[in-house]
């Protein structure tokens, strides 16, 4: 519009539009996704923030399809995960971290009640097989994944039934059978093609395997237990922890004990204590070299077990006895009658190295008739000579594929440095998407992990603090081998946990950018699809003042310099 | 002057914005000014059938550069001292012609608590119709950042800096949200822009009474108080999070409502991040004198109006500016 003087130093006002103040930008906001801490830290890949978001706004069934992209068992994991999301949950900086693992839990069992299907796979399946070994989490997850991809799968199992370690390791009151039931028909019931009752090294060989399928996924868990003695020493009946926790899962029956003591801080031996104490025992004691989990106790100093189940375990009256060795066996001929402690801990040394250190004059002795090693177990090397060359584990890179055999991925428990179930079905998706990308001949994608949103660059100013719901237990004397002990979550509970989520990274449209920024520089927009949030930045007039970025709850704004 | 030809498709998108704009784009103002932000909150709320005289000051200035206006709504500049008398005149004669049609008037802290202050008085002692408000930056930024008034005490300025002799203004901040509410009229308020729920609330409210009224607006000037102006919203918060800006309502001379400080800070939180009261942080007995003169202000406000708050309150400092997904606010 042109500007015209007239006598009286009039002027037609002009729009300050016109005036393009982004000209004064040093730096211009921008949009940016970033991973929650919840999310980087899922074993299974879940963004437990996209579908808290969708939980907040009660579209339950699309929070569910968003957890079953990553992890098609939520029901299972939502109970029995040590929940490493919750640990890294900004929140519990707060307050307390949002109840995320019972969220899981509830939108599972809905999906059960409700009957709800996997979302569409990708593609029909299509080209070569693939072949997967062992219908354990890890397994399962590998399976599905191929298929959602469309590749057809051939999954085998060595027993009559799917589940691996789910069904014959974890007890039922841990998870109900008929969840996990549920869970593996659904999973089972896509284009999967079971193959049960076949053991590999008898029915069919590894070498067949690589000649008849493109790439084999190799999830046979850790299925012989490590040898255990003291001193030579070894009772006549010994029990394993794992094995003694398969027959008990399987035929449901304890010898009748009065004092068991069962060695290891792993989840093996805090279930078997349970199981134990469930069924009668009287005196059923852990020992372990590890420290009980408490604050200030770092986590490699730790009993590796769920800190959920080691606080059951001594609600119901287990005795743990943590930085406590066994010394020696007290035997009566080759019967154990009590066993000689001793304080053993962890030492630091130099750099990285520890070791296990035990105190002189701390011996005490403790009776027990029964002594169980739940020590860790290994690969049952049957069929699989040539990949373990006596290595007690699998060798392989982040992603499965095992070192020096290409077209062979594995994961889960045969790994060796994995410990749960929802690492192994983490592992599964891993490799499936390696197996893809392999077979594509397509490069490995950048696998550098994502740095989450930290505590400190949210804007906490814009949330109130507010307790997390408690959850349900079964009051111990109530508690069986059957009955669940954890309870759910009611659903206003589960919506009101998305409420508290702090979206970390994300946007949720509070309004604020639009509301504060000074210069009218922010717009809100109705194309949901515009930068994934509700507005857009007009860097004509934005001047780069960084208020909305610093006034964003979620960290979702970063500014960047202008070039 | 950066006059590219208007091509850019967000020009439909800010027709189509779901909110009432009295101010646009294009304004000087400098990077994250805490006044554009409150005024734009003002007009918002305010709506379109509303006449505006405009106080010389910052706000004016940098609106207004000729020939363009950021203003969206009738609006006139009155000189520094008169803004009060303008509006009363607008106001008589929308009165005469029998319109509905509401009159604001605007100023900074020199043009509400010093040069304007006697016309303010005398609008209020009228009764006219009018509500006033004054957008607080402690100082006459406009022209080089000059003591006023309503400069907090401490508080280093072009004409009262911190050096060998002083600390600083040696003397206290006018309370003139008192002062006001001493016409007895209806209804005098502060508020903070760290809380535009809490302004949008306060301008409807004003505007649906009959008579004087008036807003007093704490906003920051980055320049002004030497902060960053991402900090703006911040600093804000703080003064109210710390007591030194107590945000009340006073209806005929009476204490009507207070906004509850829920999560109580130090003043040095609020200090430590404003250049202006650096001298303050300096190791020695004056300076610690004053730190503790100023909390000692901060007490005494939060004893003399009350404003612990004694439970979680959706209208205290931290209940106040909650946000939720979709952006619903409670005003």
């Amino acid at each position: 519009m042109g500007m015209r003087l007239t006598p009286g130093a009039f002027a037609h006002p002009g729009s300050s539009l016109r005036y393009h103040t982004g000209s004064w930008r040093m730096q211009r906001p921008v949009h940016r996704h970033r991973a929650a801490p919840c999310h980087t830290a899922c074993p299974s890949g879940e963004d437990a923030q996209a579908w808290l978001a969708l939980v907040e706004q009660e579209r339950f069934r699309e929070a569910w399809e968003c957890i079953v992209r990553a992890n098609p068992l939520p029901a299972i994991t939502g109970r029995v995960c040590h929940h490493p999301c919750e640990h890294a949950c900004n929140r519990g900086r707060f307050d307390q971290p949002v109840a995320i693992h019972h969220v899981e839990r509830w939108l599972g069992d809905r999906a059960i009640q409700e009957g709800w299907d996997y979302p569409a796979a990708a593609a029909a399946p299509a080209g070569t097989p693939v072949a997967v070994v062992g219908s354990g989490p890890s397994g399962c997850s590998a399976a599905w994944h191929l298929a959602q991809q469309g590749y057809p799968v051939h999954l085998y199992e060595a027993l009559p039934v799917a589940g691996g370690l789910l069904r014959s390791a974890l007890p039922p009151y841990r998870l109900p059978r008929t969840l996990l039931e549920s869970e593996l028909e659904r999973l089972l019931s896509t284009p999967i093609d079971f193959r049960p009752a076949q053991r590999l090294g008898r029915d069919y060989s590894l070498a067949e395997l690589q000649a008849d399928y493109a790439a084999v996924y190799l999830a046979p868990g850790t299925q012989r237990s490590r040898a255990w003695d003291i001193d030579g020493a070894t009772p006549h009946d010994l029990h394993i922890g794992l094995d003694l926790l398969k027959r008990w899962v399987d035929v449901g029956s304890i010898p009748e004990w009065s004092s068991v003591a069962i060695v290891g801080g792993g989840n093996t031996a805090i279930d078997l204590a349970r199981v134990i104490r469930h069924a009668g025992v009287k005196e059923v004691h852990v020992i372990t070299h590890q420290s009980l989990p408490h604050a200030g106790i770092r986590q490699e100093d730790a009993m590796p077990a769920i800190v959920r189940e080691i606080e059951q375990a001594l609600e119901e009256g287990v005795i743990i006895h943590e930085h406590r060795g066994v010394q020696r066996l007290v035997l009566r001929g080759e019967r154990v009658v009590g066993l000689e402690l001793v304080h053993r801990k962890k030492m630091r040394e130099q750099q990285a190295t520890r070791r296990l250190v035990s105190f002189e004059g701390t011996e005490s002795l403790l009776y027990a008739d029964q002594v169980i090693p739940a020590i860790g177990q290994t690969v049952d090397p049957k069929g699989l000579e040539a990949l373990l060359d006596h290595a007690s584990h699998l060798a392989a890179d982040a992603v499965g594929r095992v070192t020096g055999h290409p077209g062979i991925y594995t994961g889960g428990d045969a790994r060796g440095d994995r410990g749960s179930v929802t690492e192994a079905i983490g592992d599964g998706r891993v490799a499936a998407l390696a197996i893809a990308r392999d077979l594509q001949r397509l490069k490995d994608s950048d696998t550098t992990e994502p740095v989450p949103v930290a505590y400190d660059e949210l804007n906490l100013n814009y949330f109130e603090r507010q307790a997390r719901p408690a959850t349900p237990r079964l009051p111990v004397d109530q508690r069986t081998a059957e009955a669940e002990v954890t309870g759910s979550l009611q659903r206003a509970e589960v919506v009101g946990e998305g409420q508290r989520c702090l979206s970390c990274g994300n946007c949720m449209t509070c309004d604020n950018c639009w509301t504060l920024c000074p210069d009218v520089a922010v717009l809100k927009t109705r194309d949901p699809e515009d930068e994934n949030s509700g507005y857009v930045f007009d860097y004509d007039y934005c001047k780069g003042c960084g208020l909305c970025a610093h006034e964003c709850p979620t960290a979702y704004i970063v500014m960047e310099d202008e070039t | 002057m950066n006059e590219t030809s208007d091509n850019n498709p967000l020009r439909e998108l800010r027709k189509l914005q779901p909110r009432f704009s009295g101010m646009e784009s294009g304004h000087r103002a400098c990077l994250g000014c805490g006044e554009a932000l409150a005024a734009r909150l003002v007009t918002e709320a305010a709506g379109p059938d509303v006449i505006y005289a405009n106080a010389t000051g910052c706000l004016e200035v940098f609106t207004t550069a000729w020939p363009e206006s950021a203003w969206r709504v009738a609006w006139m500049h009155s000189l520094f001292e008169n803004a009060a008398a303008i509006a009363a005149g607008m106001e008589a004669a929308l009165k005469r012609q029998g319109k509905a049609t509401r009159v604001i008037a605007m100023g900074g802290d020199g043009g509400t608590f010093d040069i304007g202050f006697q016309a303010l008085s005398g609008m209020l002692e009228r009764g006219h119709n009018v509500l006033y408000v004054c957008f607080d930056n402690e100082a006459y930024m406009n022209t080089g950042i000059q003591r006023s008034g309503s400069t907090p005490h401490a508080a280093a300025t072009t004409t009262s800096p911190a050096g060998k002799l002083r600390m600083g203004k040696r003397h206290l901040k006018k309370d003139i949200v008192t002062i006001v509410a001493a016409h007895h009229i209806p209804y005098a308020a502060t508020a903070s822009v760290a809380y535009p729920s809490d302004i949008r609330k306060k301008v409807r409210r004003a505007l649906a009474i009959d008579g004087p009224t008036f807003l007093h607006i704490h906003s920051p000037c980055p320049l002004g108080w030497g902060h960053d102006g991402s900090l703006s919203i911040e600093v804000a918060r703080l003064a109210v999070q710390t007591g030194l800006f107590p945000v009340i309502e006073l209806e005929r001379g009476g204490l009507a409502g207070v906004m509850p400080i829920r999560e109580l800070r130090p003043v040095t939180d609020y200090l430590a991040i404003q250049q202006r009261f650096r001298h303050l942080f300096a190791d020695n007995a004056r300076a610690r004198e004053e730190l503790e003169h100023l909390q000692a202000l901060a007490d005494h406000n939060i004893e003399f109006y009350q404003l612990r708050g004694t439970h979680p309150d959706t209208r205290d400092t931290e209940g106040a500016d909650t946000v939720t997904r979709g952006g619903m606010r409670w005003a």
